[in-house]
C-alpha cells in the first residue's frame, strides 16, 4: 500500500464542517481541469495513490486518465464503491430491495441476469444475495476498466449498515470476489473501526484493510478516540488514517505527530483543493514519517 | 436485554435495525415487512423472526419495544396496538397524519408508564443541541423574529408510484420534510399560537406539494418564517439553515456550524462582542455505533436509556411531536395551493 493517499471528497463539494466551504469547492471543481490540474500537481511532487468514488464526475475523471495514460503510468487507484448519493433518489422512490433490482437490470445484459430471473419474476435476493452483491460490484467498478487498482473500498455508510446487521457472508464473499475478479485487496471504510475491526477478525478475514477518521480529537471515532488507538495497538490490520486533521479542526503539525505516535498506521488519505497545500501537507507528513522509516514500506 | 421489534423495514427501519442490532442492552428478536424478498433476507442472513401481520408479532414476541418505520398514516392503528401490549414505543416522523389520531393515542397513553418518542433527529444534532442550550440560558435575550430553512433535492421528478407521492398515505414534503423543520421550531422556539401566510406549492410532483411556506406568530409578537424545498437542485444531502434574533444577539446554525452575533460579551462561553464562529468539531461526541450520522444512534440510545432508567418526560415525545402535527395540520388547512 502506498504511504500517502491523495483523497477526493473536496472535488464533489463534501466537506465535513462547513456547508458553505463546500458549496465553494463544489463551484471551484465545476471544470474537470481544475480537479485535473490537482491531480497533476499531486502526481508532480510524487504523490501516485488516488482515492476516488463512483460518482458521475469520478467517471469523467477515469476517462481522462484512460485516455493520457502514459502521464500517468504510475498511477494507484483506490475506488470507494459505491456512492450512495447516486442512488438516493431511486431508494427514496423504490426502497432498498427494489432499488437494487431496478440498478441491476438497468446496468446488466439479459444474459448476465438470465440466471436469477425465475418464471419472470426477479426473486434473485431470494436465490442468492452474493451473487447480487458481485452483479452491484461489477456495476459500480465498471467506470474503473483499464486503470491500475490497487484497494477497493466499501464505502462508510454500506460498510456500517451492514455491520450493524452483522451478515458476515457478505464481508466474506466481498473480500473473495475483489480478489479474485479484480485482482486487487477489499478494503473497508468505516466510522465504528473498532467494532469493524474485530468482527471483520471474527469473519477469518486476516490483516484487513480498514480505513478510518484517526485524529487527534477523537472527531468522527466512535465510540472514543481511547477504543481506536487500543485497536490500532493490538489487532493485526492495516489502518488508513483519514480526517487526520479534523476539517481544518487541528494545527496540521499536531495532527501528524499525533498519527506519528500510533505505532502501526502505514497509510494517510489526505484532500487538498490546491497545488500547494499538497506539496506542504506531503513534506509535513514526510517530515514526521520519513521513507526510510520500516513501516512505511510499501507492502 | 429489553426485546425489540421492528415494523417497516425500509431505508429508516433497516438503519434503525442495524443501530440498535449493535447496542449492548437490546436484543432484536422480530420484524415485520410486507416484502417477503426483506422477510427472506433477515430469516437467513440475520437469524431474526419475520412476520408479515405486525399483531402476531407483537403477540408472540415477548418484546419490551416496537420501532415504527411504515408509511404515516399507518403510524395511529400501530401504535394502538403496541400501547394495548404495553410496549415502549419509538415511531418515525411524523406522529400520526391528524391531531385527532395524535390526541386519541395520548388518552390512550395516560396512566401508563411507556416510553415514547417521534424519530425527530435534529433534536440530537450537537450543533442544534447546543443552541437549545444557549436559548435556554437566555444568551440572545428574549426572542423577536426567526427564519428556519429546510433544502434538499429528494423531489427531482414527478413520480406516482412510491407513497411518498399520495399525501393520504402520508407523502408530501410536508410530512415528509418540513416537519423535521416544523418540529426544530417546537424544539428551540416553542409551538406558534397561529400560522398565517400559509403557501403549498408543486414543483415536480402533480399530486402533493415540494414546497412549503408558512409565517407563525407567538402569542409573545414574536413572528418567524418557514421555507422548506424538497425540490431544491443545488443541495447534495439535506440541509437545515436556522437564524434566531433576539433582543441582545442573533444565532444562525447548520447540522455542521452556529455562529452567534452579540451586542455584547458572554464571559462564560468566551464569545466577544460581535461575530463567534463554532463548528462541530468543537462539540462533537461519539456515539455508541453510527450508521448515516451520529443523531441517528443518539437519539436511539436516548430512548433505550429512558426504558431502561425507567424515565419520564423525554424529548421528542408523542405530546411534543403532535405540536407539530397540530402546526402541519393548520397550514393544510388554511392555505394557497399553487399547483405546477
Amino acid at each position: 500500500m502506498d504511504r500517502i493517499i491523495l483523497g477526493d471528497n473536496q472535488f464533489f463539494g463534501i466537506n465535513h464542517m462547513s456547508e458553505e466551504k463546500a458549496q465553494a469547492l463544489s463551484e471551484k471543481f465545476y471544470d474537470l481541469k481544475a480537479i485535473i490540474n490537482v491531480i497533476d500537481a499531486a502526481y508532480d511532487c510524487g504523490i501516485r495513490a488516488f482515492m476516488l468514488n463512483t460518482n458521475e464526475r469520478a467517471k469523467d475523471i477515469c476517462s481522462y486518465l484512460r485516455k493520457n495514460s502514459a502521464r500517468y503510468a504510475d498511477l494507484r487507484l483506490y475506488p470507494s464503491i459505491p456512492y450512495p448519493h447516486k442512488y438516493a433518489d431511486l431508494v427514496n422512490e423504490k426502497g432498498i430491495f427494489n432499488a437494487v433490482k431496478d440498478i441491476i437490470i438497468s446496468e446488466n445484459s439479459a444474459k448476465d441476469i438470465f440466471g436469477l430471473l425465475v418464471k419472470g419474476s426477479f426473486t434473485l435476493f431470494d436465490r442468492d444475495s452474493i451473487k447480487v452483491m458481485q452483479l452491484l460490484i461489477d456495476t459500480e467498478m465498471k467506470i474503473f476498466h483499464g486503470l491500475n487498482i490497487k484497494v477497493v473500498f466499501l464505502q462508510n455508510v454500506i460498510t456500517d449498515l451492514l455491520l450493524g446487521l452483522g451478515v458476515k457472508e457478505i464481508f466474506i464473499g466481498y473480500v473473495n470476489y475483489i480478489r479474485e475478479k479484480y485482482s486487487a485487496e477489499p478494503g473497508f471504510i468505516t466510522m465504528n473501526l473498532p467494532k469493524l475491526c474485530n468482527f471483520l477478525l471474527d469473519c477469518g478475514i486476516e490483516n484487513p484493510i480498514i480505513c478510518s477518521s484517526i485524529n487527534k480529537i477523537g472527531y468522527f471515532m466512535n465510540p472514543d478516540i481511547s477504543s481506536y488507538e487500543k485497536t490500532i495497538r493490538e489487532k493485526q490490520f492495516r489502518p488508513v488514517a483519514m480526517s487526520i486533521f479534523a476539517s481544518g479542526a487541528i494545527k496540521p503539525s499536531e495532527a501528524v505527530e499525533y498519527i506519528h505516535n500510533l505505532s502501526n498506521i502505514k497509510t494517510i488519505v489526505f484532500g487538498a483543493s490546491s497545488g500547494q497545500h499538497i506539496k506542504e501537507t506531503k513534506k509535513l507528513i514526510e517530515s514526521y514519517l520519513p521513507v526510510e522509516d520500516k513501516k512505511f514500506q510499501h507492502v | 436485554m429489553l426485546k425489540a421489534g421492528f415494523i417497516g423495514m425500509g431505508r429508516m427501519g433497516i438503519t434503525h435495525f442495524s443501530i440498535l442490532n449493535a447496542h449492548p442492552s437490546v436484543k432484536t428478536v422480530a420484524i415485520c415487512d410486507q416484502s417477503k424478498t426483506i422477510l427472506n433476507f433477515f430469516k437467513k442472513y440475520v437469524g431474526v423472526n419475520t412476520f408479515s401481520d405486525y399483531d402476531k408479532m407483537i403477540q408472540e414476541s415477548g418484546l419490551d419495544f416496537v420501532v415504527i418505520s411504515t408509511p404515516t398514516d399507518s403510524h395511529a392503528e400501530i401504535i394502538k396496538a403496541a400501547i394495548a401490549n404495553n410496549l415502549h414505543i419509538f415511531v418515525e416522523k411524523p406522529l400520526a397524519t391528524s391531531s385527532v389520531q395524535g390526541n386519541e393515542i395520548l388518552r390512550l397513553l395516560n396512566g401508563r408508564s411507556l416510553v415514547n418518542q417521534v424519530g425527530y433527529v435534529n433534536r440530537f444534532n450537537e450543533v442544534f443541541m447546543q443552541v437549545k442550550q444557549l436559548l435556554d440560558e437566555g444568551l440572545i435575550g428574549e426572542i423577536k423574529n426567526f427564519t428556519f430553512e429546510m433544502f434538499g433535492c429528494t423531489v427531482s421528478k414527478d413520480s406516482k408510484s412510491s407513497w411518498r407521492s399520495n399525501r393520504n398515505l402520508g407523502g408530501g414534503c410536508m410530512y415528509e420534510f418540513a416537519s423535521h423543520c416544523i418540529d426544530l421550531v417546537v424544539y428551540l422556539i416553542g409551538q406558534p399560537n397561529k400560522v398565517i401566510g400559509n403557501v403549498l406549492q408543486s414543483i415536480f410532483s402533480s399530486d402533493v406539494e415540494d414546497l412549503v411556506s408558512s409565517t407563525f406568530i407567538y402569542d409573545n409578537r414574536c413572528v418567524g418564517n418557514i421555507l422548506v424545498n424538497w425540490s431544491e437542485l443545488s443541495y447534495r444531502k439535506p440541509t437545515n439553515r436556522i437564524e434566531i434574533c433576539g433582543k441582545k444577539g442573533k444565532i444562525v446554525a447548520d447540522k455542521h456550524a452556529y455562529k452567534v452575533f452579540l451586542k455584547e460579551s458572554d464571559e462564560s462561553h468566551t464569545f466577544h462582542t460581535g461575530w463567534n464562529t463554532r463548528y462541530i468539531t468543537d462539540c462533537a461526541e461519539g456515539v455508541h455505533f453510527y450508521v448515516r450520522g451520529n443523531e441517528f444512534s443518539r437519539q436511539l440510545s436516548y430512548f433505550v436509556d429512558f426504558i431502561e432508567k425507567k424515565r419520564a418526560n423525554n424529548t421528542s415525545n408523542f405530546a411534543e411531536a403532535l405540536k407539530t402535527d397540530i402546526v402541519m395540520e393548520e397550514i393544510f388547512n388554511n392555505c394557497m395551493e399553487i399547483k405546477k
